[in-house]
């Protein structure tokens, strides 16, 4: 069991789907289990993968198989696995793994008085199992045909588990915005794929990357692609100005916000960009363009996070500020940085998801932060392990985070200009602050008296999240030589000629963890001891807090759009298909063909002489031809 | 100048003619019957004129034919005044212009 | 003298024939008719076959002129002071117009196939002869024509049944 079975890693998912998508009603309990056997079945067949990937050498191997060829033209189905595709891999199989077995705990609700599950959970297990499924294709495809069908699935899945409740109209108006908010990355995804295709003849990655990298694609050509594939790539990560479905979308069960949204789906567009980096530097404007984005982005999910109240759309929007910084560093060529900040985002932001998904459980749904406070004493667990996440995220070290953000600062300065140092660590600040104030907000501070009724998560569910916390505190070692073969995430994450080793470069890592440290502290102290100091601020700034609650007006932009532009356009659409198309064209070809007949019909006036007339005159016609000829 | 075939076939053409503008112009049925007349007996006359002016063996074909058409004309005559009294009994009239059940 | 002859019979032939297609009064018509159908047995005559000019005089003469003018006293119209024309008369006339020009035409240009002065006419004797052994099958089959004809005319000319054929 080796690399050439990775395929089976997806395989278990589709299979789990299958089934209970389809017998789910004859099978026990929904069938929940099959969905939990198959993703740790994935999980567990990821370790020979593992072990066999690094006895050949840390470097790209390829996997290749045909899946349809039609003369010279053949497109595979085969599977690329390096560095990237294993870290991937992990995250996927281990945070699903934990996101299920939490789910088994979560999807459980109270109805007259006794405890039962969902009644649609065998549905919400198949989807996933599909998710994951389709996640770990798009990670192992080694051609971006396979890698856009997949793309496509995780986007419908999203959108089937966001509408899981579809009960509710926020939650399918919720669906619907990111299903066509993405789509209209996607059609940039489309069209950019095509464009290479056509340029180089293949669907296959490495081919693609090799023929660019050579100068064979013109430049134009290859910016034009980049730049296209990015606005996919914009859509699914939750990218200014496609970021606006995501806090939408917390509308879903929470363990689906914490799997789909903050750690794996959104992290599809940050891993395409990854993956095709060597094209993003050849080119340059398409990249810079990526960095752009992506602190945009970064300090807009930032400022966001700051003044929302709702404890799930405060963490979309602190998932849209971390997807920002991993597009910026992407966007400075910091390729290491960039997939080690995923996969720590990764683990810390599904844990806070879960955290906050266990506050949901044990009072019925409530996620507004002003109706918690002073949580930890009836939720130890779960108040521990939110701090920890969130000291994490705010990048306080030694912290699993910490590490990741300040390679992204080493990136960022090696790459980009000074500008884009100073905006990150403004973004960095915010981050910090944001997070201090949420976990202050629930957890700390005296507890409410409707609250006391408040307690702690089955086992189920807290379990997962005690892993992760571990993590937390520990996943970020990784970044040192740890012994062994293994010299460091530089060394073993890289793309180009070789890595670089860990360093610490102490004035940075001074600068960031007093940033970062600082800034908590001020959060908590604001909210602590100082609360009408923010009350003030919220005054005085007013103008900009009703901009911030406002989310920016996006949503009021893109709707206007919609009712003007796309409907009007619509409109016209279907006046002209109405009246120029079918009265005309179809009922009017109808229409002529019976007015004609009516016209013709004239002649038929039943009276002999005319039938008469007519013969007689033919027949004199024609013999008075015939004679013309023949004499 | 004596007397050719050719003669005859104008007058026998000339005679059909006038008689197809009977056929076609008048409005009582029995007008178009009786120019109907006409025409059969244009033909006659050519026919008869072909028998006398070939001296061949095949002279009394002419003849005879005509002796047939004679006939025919006569029975036909029968039946179409009988239609035509139908026709007066049902419509009260025998305008051609009147007659058209196979209109449209 | 058979010129003279064919000049005065043709010439009266064709002038009733005018007579008939043109007449208002359709009895006046039936008339000119008779006249028409005498001067064609005339031309017989011209033409050596006396036998047959009988014949047409017997029958037309006798039978058929007799029973169209017993239709036209059976369907008299009150109001056959009107045209008694098809509207589109014109038509008519120009397409016979050029239909005996054609037919006069094409006659004069082939006159010169055959020599075509002499007549002559057949004999009764072998007209009969001929009648009934080469053409005695159409002959038979004629007195089988008449017949039906006789039955034909009785079955639709009867006033007894008005409800039968369906009238729009």
């Amino acid at each position: 069991m080796g690399i050439e079975e990775a395929w089976l890693i997806p395989t278990y998912g589709f299979v789990a789907f299958g089934v209970i998508a389809l017998f789910g009603r004859y099978l026990p309990l929904q069938g929940k289990h099959l969905s939990i056997i198959a993703i740790v079945a994935a999980f567990v067949t990821f370790w020979p993968v593992l072990f066999d990937f690094v006895s050949l050498g840390v470097g790209e191997h390829h996997v290749p198989r045909v899946w349809f060829s039609a003369g010279e033209f053949s497109v595979g189905s085969g599977m690329i696995i390096d560095p990237l595709t294993i870290v991937m891999l992990a995250l996927v199989t281990f945070v699903a793994s934990l996101v299920q077995i939490y789910s088994l705990g979560y999807m459980r609700h109270a109805h007259n008085g006794h405890v039962a599950d969902d009644p649609r959970i065998g549905w919400y297990f198949a989807v996933h199992s599909l998710f994951t499924a389709a996640m770990l294709t798009l990670v192992l495809a080694d051609n971006l045909l396979l890698l856009y069908l997949a793309w496509e699935l995780v986007g419908l899945c999203s959108y089937l588990l966001i509408g899981f409740w579809w009960e509710r109209k926020s939650a399918v108006n919720a669906s619907k915005k990111a299903f066509i908010t993405t789509r209209v990355g996607d059609v940039g995804l489309l069209i950019g794929i095509l464009i290479l295709v056509t340029e180089t003849g293949t669907f296959d990655i490495s081919t693609i990357i090799h023929h660019v990298t050579a100068g064979d694609v013109s430049d134009g050509k290859t910016t034009l692609a980049a730049f296209l594939i990015f606005l996919g790539a914009m859509g699914k990560s939750a990218q200014f100005p496609l970021h606006v479905w995501l806090p939408d979308a917390m509308e879903g069960p929470t363990p689906v916000s914490a799997l789909i949204h903050a750690a794996t789906m959104v992290t599809a567009g940050v891993f395409l960009v990854a993956r095709l980096l060597p094209i993003y530097e050849v080119a340059e404007s398409a990249q810079m363009f990526v960095a752009v984005i992506g602190i945009i982005t970064a300090l807009m999910g930032a400022t966001l996070a700051l003044v929302v109240t709702d404890l799930k759309r405060m963490l979309a929007y602190s998932t849209m500020s971390h997807l920002g910084f991993m597009m910026l560093t992407l966007g400075a060529g910091g390729y290491t940085a960039a997939a080690f900040h995923l996969l720590m985002h990764g683990l810390s932001k599904a844990m806070l998801f879960l955290s906050a998904g266990s506050i949901m459980h044990s009072m019925h749904d409530e996620t507004d932060m002003n109706k918690m406070g002073g949580l930890r004493h009836r939720m130890p667990i779960t108040g521990a392990a939110f701090t920890i996440g969130a000291l994490s995220l705010s990048g306080i070290a030694p912290l699993a985070a910490f590490w990741s953000k300040d390679e992204m600062l080493v990136a960022i300065k090696d790459g980009l200009n000074p500008i884009f140092v100073v905006l990150f660590l403004v973004a960095v600040v915010l981050s910090a602050l944001y997070m201090a104030r949420a976990t202050y907000l629930v957890f700390f501070g005296p507890l409410k008296s409707e609250n006391r009724a408040v307690h702690e998560s089955p086992l189920l569910m807290s379990l997962p999240l005690v892993v992760l916390a571990v993590l937390s505190v520990f996943a970020g070692f990784i970044v040192l030589p740890l012994g062994g073969d293994y010299e460091g995430i530089g060394r073993f994450l890289f793309h180009g000629e070789h890595g670089h080793d860990f360093e610490i470069q102490p004035l940075w890592t001074i600068v960031s963890i007093v940033l970062a440290t600082g800034s908590f502290a001020l959060g908590i102290w604001l909210y602590k001891s100082s609360r009408s100091t923010v009350d003030t601020i919220r005054v005085q700034f007013s103008g900009v807090h009703r901009i911030l609650v406002n989310r920016y007006y996006m949503d009021t932009m893109y709707q206007w759009i919609v009712d003007r532009v796309v409907l009007a356009l619509g409109r016209a659409v279907a006046l002209f298909d109405r009246t120029v198309v079918n009265d005309r064209g179809v009922n009017g070809a109808g229409l002529t063909v019976l007015g004609a007949g009516k016209r013709l019909r004239g002649h038929v006036t039943g009276l002999f002489a005319d039938y008469g007339l007519a013969m007689g005159a033919g027949v004199t016609a024609i013999a008075l031809y015939v004679w013309l000829r023949g004499a | 100048m004596s007397l050719e075939l050719v003669d005859f076939q104008i007058l026998a053409a000339a005679l059909f003619c006038l008689g197809l503008y009977g056929v076609l112009a008048r409005r009582s049925a029995v007008m178009v019957l009786m120019a109907v007349e006409l025409m059969l007996n244009a033909v006659n006359i050519n026919l008869i004129a072909f028998s006398a002016f070939r001296p061949v063996s095949s002279m009394i074909t002419g003849q005879v034919i005509v002796i047939f058409v004679i006939t025919v004309a006569a029975a036909e005559v029968g039946l179409a005044l009988a239609v035509i009294m139908r026709l007066y009994r049902r419509r009260g009239t025998v305008n051609v212009d009147e007659i058209d059940l196979m209109k449209g | 003298m058979g010129l003279v002859l064919f000049y005065i019979l043709g010439g009266i032939t064709i002038v009733a024939a005018l007579g008939v297609v043109t007449t208002r009064n359709i009895v006046y018509g039936a008339l000119f008719l008779l006249v028409s159908l005498m001067g064609v047995a005339g031309l017989f005559v011209v033409l050596f076959a006396e036998f047959l000019a009988l014949v047409q005089l017997l029958i037309y003469g006798g039978a058929i002129i007799i029973v169209i003018l017993f239709a036209l006293m059976l369907t008299r119209e009150t109001d056959f002071s009107i045209a008694t024309e098809h509207r589109r008369w014109p038509v008519a006339a120009v397409v016979s117009l050029a239909l005996f020009g054609l037919l006069a035409s094409s006659a004069i240009n082939d006159s010169s196939l055959y020599n075509s002065d002499r007549r002559s006419g057949i004999g009764i004797e072998e007209l009969g002869t001929g009648l009934f052994e080469n053409w005695a099958v159409p002959f038979e089959i004629a007195s089988i024509v008449l017949l039906v004809a006789l039955i034909g005319a009785i079955v639709i000319g009867r006033s007894g049944d008005e409800e039968d054929g369906g009238q729009a």
